[in-house]
């Protein structure tokens, strides 16, 4: 279940929930501060996200990927 | 239930809050030891072992929280030589979630108040600097004050943010790690495994650590590489498959952990972080149980002379950072600069001196021997890591 935080217009780093694990790698990474942990709740700021990627390697299981904007 | 106001608030019962509330309250002083979980100790976090002599220093071993008890430590190459050396000092596999409570519990009974579900949402500031915390218990909108906020928020922490002295480490500083809890394994109840071959945890190490009743705890961490197509879980799949192929996964556990050395500046005005949020993790091996439990205790101690002196300024406060700086701030640079040479080490490189020691009787072998067969494959290393293992 990947679920896309806003449009599809633009490009986005999307959470994977079945492969999360809510560890929190992802947050101390974050230049922007845009990533939210609450228990079992990963959310991203797609606003204030500014695509940089750093936190798409730290996730252990994977769980974050860039999905491109269609063109 | 929860009060106004308090001499010290503590977010983050892990080990390092833990120490830190406790230390405080055993003084006298009014504590809230704030969790943000619904139960502290889970889920647990990576990586339980630690030197039995350096965690008695802060709690007696108890059964209760033992999962094994080591006396060898192994390192192996992918080729499966192996090289066994007593570890530096005598090592405990910990049941974390029961140490973790204990430890929360000991500060209970010094005094301190502690509570679940309470997450912190931000910080309140007035001209000195921080004078205390939003916290959501239960729902319910706290504004706490507090004459000193101690930030044991771990990795992901956002206290530190707040207070203004967040770093975010650079990528290759900071781990990527996963672990899991196998059964139905047969590993030697004594022996702590150490695995090193970037092409099993590229940059990192795995282990096979025993816990008892045909238990292990399986991890790696490896660092972080844009490049990388694979992932932490990945790797340790692999690692899992190719040595323990008919084993039951109990637990999984991931994170991340900052090899940075500690924050460029750990204190501002009524504030200190400590444990991982103030990345005080072994910059080298990344383990950060005792060393967060250290900060903890320091901070603490700063945090009472403070309030004795009716100063919570910045300037203050600093004694903690050089109290850290006097105790561990050499060693952490240096095992930084280790690890940045171990890195540039190529992988056959070290699989060849790995085989090499192998060849020895190293049972009664100091690290230091070890080490000078380790310089003869590689004598650049001597220049970072020689004065470490010389124990200088």
């Amino acid at each position: 279940m990947a679920v896309p935080a806003k449009s599809q217009a633009h490009s986005l780093v999307v959470v994977d929930y079945d492969h999360c694990s809510y560890c929190g790698a992802c947050v101390a990474v974050c230049p922007p501060d845009c990533i939210t942990l609450h228990d079992a709740t990963l959310l991203i700021d797609t606003d204030s996200c500014t695509l940089c990627r750093r936190c798409l390697p730290a996730c252990p299981t994977g769980a974050l990927t860039l999905q491109e904007a269609k063109a | 239930m929860i009060r106004a106001a308090y001499d010290i608030v503590v977010i983050g019962a892990g080990p390092a809050g833990s120490i830190a509330a406790r230390t405080c309250a055993q003084a006298g002083l009014r504590v809230l030891l704030a969790e943000k979980r619904q139960e502290i100790g889970s889920p647990v976090r990576c990586g339980e072992a630690v030197g039995r002599e350096t965690v008695e220093k802060f709690i007696p071993a108890d059964s209760k929280w033992i999962a094994a008890e080591i006396d060898t430590f192994s390192v192996s190459n992918p080729q499966g030589d192996t090289v066994v050396m007593p570890p530096l000092e005598h090592t405990l596999i910990l049941e974390r979630k029961i140490f973790d409570r204990e430890l929360a519990f000991s500060a209970a009974q010094a005094g301190a108040e502690v509570i679940v579900k309470a997450r912190a949402t931000g910080l309140i500031t007035n001209e000195r600097g921080v004078a205390g915390v939003k916290l959501v218990v239960q729902g319910q909108p706290h504004e706490v004050r507090a004459s000193i906020v101690i930030g044991a928020d771990g990795t992901e922490a956002q206290s530190t943010r707040w207070a203004g002295l967040k770093s975010i480490p650079q990528l290759r500083d900071y781990y990527t790690a996963a672990q899991y809890l196998l059964t139905d394994v047969e590993v030697d109840p004594r022996i702590c495994q150490y695995h090193i071959g970037w092409s099993l945890a590229p940059g990192g190490y795995a282990w096979v650590f025993p816990k008892g009743n045909q238990k292990a705890n399986l991890g790696l961490v490896m660092w972080v590489d844009p490049h990388e197509r694979r992932s932490a879980i990945d790797y340790l799949n692999d690692f899992v498959a190719q040595r323990f192929p008919s084993r039951s996964i109990l637990a999984q556990i991931v994170g991340g952990i900052p090899v940075t050395n500690v924050l460029p500046e750990m204190v501002t005005g009524g504030y200190l972080a400590i444990g991982d949020a103030a990345h005080q993790s072994d910059p080298l091996t990344a383990g950060g149980i005792t060393n967060g439990m250290h900060g903890g205790l320091f901070a603490a101690q700063t945090a009472i002379a403070a309030l004795q002196a009716g100063d919570v300024s910045r300037k203050f406060l600093h004694r903690y950072e050089a109290q850290w700086e006097a105790e561990f701030g050499k060693l952490y640079r240096r095992l930084h600069r280790i690890r940045h040479a171990v890195l540039k080490v190529p992988e056959e490189k070290m699989s060849r001196m790995i085989h090499d020691a192998a060849q020895l009787d190293s049972r009664h072998m100091s690290l230091k021997d070890l080490f000078f067969i380790a310089l003869k494959a590689h004598p650049q290393l001597l220049l970072e890591a020689g004065p470490y293992f010389l124990g200088q």
